[in-house]
């Protein structure tokens, strides 16, 4: 008869449980879901806070998983938005048959941030830099950065290369610049969302650009990509590197805006800026994209869809410099306004 | 006083009783019981250790406000993990009341009805290798049979895909302690004109009651701290629980906190763990309660 009560106890304990949370999805409110990009993910989960607190209807949930992994929940359905710095391939917009509408939604520099004690400045130079990654330039004391930092006391220490776990459009968008700048990282791992890197490297794979910055913290002598306001947060150091004019650029708001510069958002959004001109532009600096459908079976969610974008675009970017982003230009942010329509 | 020693019948004298401290045998036998003993502690340190650490680091976060708040973006301080919590609640609850009847009943068939037949064989078969499966395998499953066709992530899948490993244990324990049940009180109960369900719910069940229980509360512990099935099922969401959309839970809030460079994150993760340790002990704790209860 006893355990009658440790039953009823745990019952009682279940429905008040399930009682509890009925109450609140009892009201009619749209909950969108979102994945992908963890790249700008600080700063859509805050964008979509604020926006689910100014719009009470409205709830948007983001879960910062990888662009790769973005991009598969959205091509699989699981759920009403998605996220990517590598935008998707045609390949991969041929699986949706409902029509994909990307769109730009900020912009962000690629870092390398390193770890050296006591070394707050570092140049590296256009041929450098992929050396590192190619597995060519070993130690950090290699002539060839020795030359670029006159008066800076590098450690003889072996350079370990931080890199992505996960299918990544970070990595995309690095690759894609060192294959631009460097024949032999092209001809050799190539770009893409994963990469084979060369075997003569010392790597270390790491999940999400929180992984990642948080590896280059834990690891002396590791240097390894990520984006700009990750490192400003945790006050990692990041290298000035070497533009196509030549010139040593430390990544900032300025010369993130002045590589966006050259960009023409073409119709159907997808930009790359490789290798950006100008003396003032940061190297390596990308939009990154939502991913929508362009029809939705439920009305409800389209419209919820677009007031977000709405949000995101009037109030959001006042927020992206803060945070470590660069907002979108005046005639990006309009012609994102006009292609937002398309989501029905 | 005179000891005869059975083998060779010459008397055995009480000085040669005596432990003597330097005989080798002795020395050999204290050498072993150091080994032995300083292995158990071995292998009792990674839990002290862990658990110092816990309420080290966890402990300085441990606050009212982490029980009733959100959990925060990069940018924020504070916050919490209260939807975790409830999120964590929520689908184990669920995965109890899946498993449980299922694995209750079958074990009743396993027991009593066809122990041997080809059907309980098979099943305890598969029962037995389902608790090595990976626990990853059952969130692809979960993921493959409910995400895909619900057409979201949602605490119900992450629910069904820990019944998944929660099941064989419920299972296997119930056959045990139905099993232990003494038959001679089954056949009493037979010859005082009970039916077999009679004897089954009247008899047999309560007598095995706290084996079972036991049995479940520690398939329910485990099911607490598993991340793998739930980052394919539940996912997070940074809002209360909404059984329909993704889900918050304890372990994939450590393990999305635990890899952030952020501080205020990272502390976050330990004190996360700690609850959900707390949470775990005191579901061992019952369940040793209820075990001992029974002698």
């Amino acid at each position: 008869m006893k355990y009658k009560n440790v039953f009823k106890a745990a019952i009682l304990a279940l429905s008040v449980i399930f009682a509890g949370t009925g109450s609140v999805f009892a009201g009619d409110q749209v909950r969108l879901t979102g994945s992908g990009a963890s790249f700008p993910a600080p700063l859509y989960t805050t964008w979509f806070k604020m926006f689910s607190r100014a719009n009470p209807g409205i709830q948007v949930n983001y879960q910062s998983k990888g662009s790769g992994a973005g991009i598969r929940d959205f091509i699989n359905h699981t759920v009403d938005f998605a996220a990517s710095d590598a935008a998707m391939n045609d390949r991969e917009i041929a699986q949706v048959k409902e029509g994909v509408q990307l769109l730009p939604m900020t912009a962000g520099e690629i870092v390398l941030s390193y770890n050296l004690k006591g070394i707050k400045a570092l140049n590296l130079p256009r041929n450098v830099y992929p050396a590192i990654f190619l597995g060519k330039i070993k130690k950090w004391n290699d002539p060839a950065i020795m030359a670029a930092n006159p008066g800076v006391k590098l450690p003889d220490r072996e350079i370990t290369v931080v890199v992505r776990a996960d299918s990544s459009g970070t990595t995309f968008v690095f690759t894609k610049h060192l294959a631009t700048i460097c024949r032999d990282f092209k001809d050799g791992p190539g770009f893409g969302k994963t990469i084979n890197w060369p075997a003569g490297v010392k790597i270390v794979k790491s999940p999400k650009n929180d992984g990642v910055t948080a590896t280059i913290k834990q690891t002396p002598g590791a240097i390894g990509y990520i984006e700009y306001g990750f490192a400003r947060m945790t006050g990692l150091p990041m290298a000035s590197l070497q533009n196509r004019e030549g010139k040593f650029v430390a990544p900032g708001l300025a010369s993130g805006q002045a590589a966006l510069a050259n960009a023409e958002i073409p119709p159907d959004m997808r930009v790359w800026l490789s290798d950006p001109a100008g003396k003032k532009s940061y190297p390596i600096a990308t939009y990154t994209w939502m991913l929508f459908y362009k029809k939705y079976h439920n009305p409800q969610k389209a419209q919820a869809l677009r007031k977000m974008i709405n949000f995101c675009l009037d109030e959001g970017q006042k927020l992206s410099d803060r945070a470590g982003y660069i907002p979108l230009p005046d005639n990006v942010v309009e012609i994102v306004h006009r292609a937002s329509a398309n989501i029905k | 006083m005179n000891f005869k020693n059975s083998g060779n019948g010459e008397p055995l004298q009480p000085d040669m009783l005596e432990r003597r401290h330097f005989e080798v045998r002795t020395l050999k036998s204290i050498v072993l019981s150091s080994i032995t003993i300083f292995a158990a502690v071995c292998a009792c340190l990674p839990l002290f250790s862990v658990l110092i650490m816990l309420i080290y680091r966890g402990g300085k976060r441990l606050n009212l406000e982490v029980f009733y708040s959100l959990p925060p973006t990069a940018f924020e301080t504070g916050g919490g993990f209260g939807n975790a919590i409830l999120g964590t609640l929520f689908m184990i609850g669920l995965a109890a009341l899946i498993s449980v009847p299922f694995g209750i009943m079958a074990a009743i068939y396993l027991a009593e009805q066809g122990h041997c037949s080809r059907i309980a064989q098979t099943a305890r078969f598969c029962a037995k290798t389902m608790t090595g499966l990976p626990s990853i395998l059952a969130g692809v499953f979960a993921y493959a049979a409910v995400v895909l066709i619900m057409g979201h992530y949602s605490a119900w899948a992450g629910g069904i895909a820990l019944s998944i490993l929660m099941l064989p244990m419920i299972l296997l324990t119930a056959e045990e302690a139905i099993k232990m049940v003494p038959s001679p009180m089954r056949e009493a109960a037979y010859g005082m004109g009970c039916t077999p369900s009679q004897a089954m719910v009247k008899v047999t069940l309560p007598v095995a009651m706290p084996g079972i229980i036991t049995g479940v509360v520690l398939a329910v512990a485990r099911a607490a701290g598993e991340t793998a099935p739930l980052l394919f099922t539940a996912l997070f969401s940074d809002y209360w629980l909404h059984p329909n959309g993704p889900t918050a839970s304890l372990a994939v809030l450590i393990y999305n906190y635990s890899g952030m460079p952020f501080e205020n994150q990272i502390e976050l993760a330990w004190a996360a763990s700690l609850v959900l340790v707390i949470m775990v002990f005191i579901l061992n704790i019952i369940s040793r309660a209820i075990g001992q209860r029974k002698k």
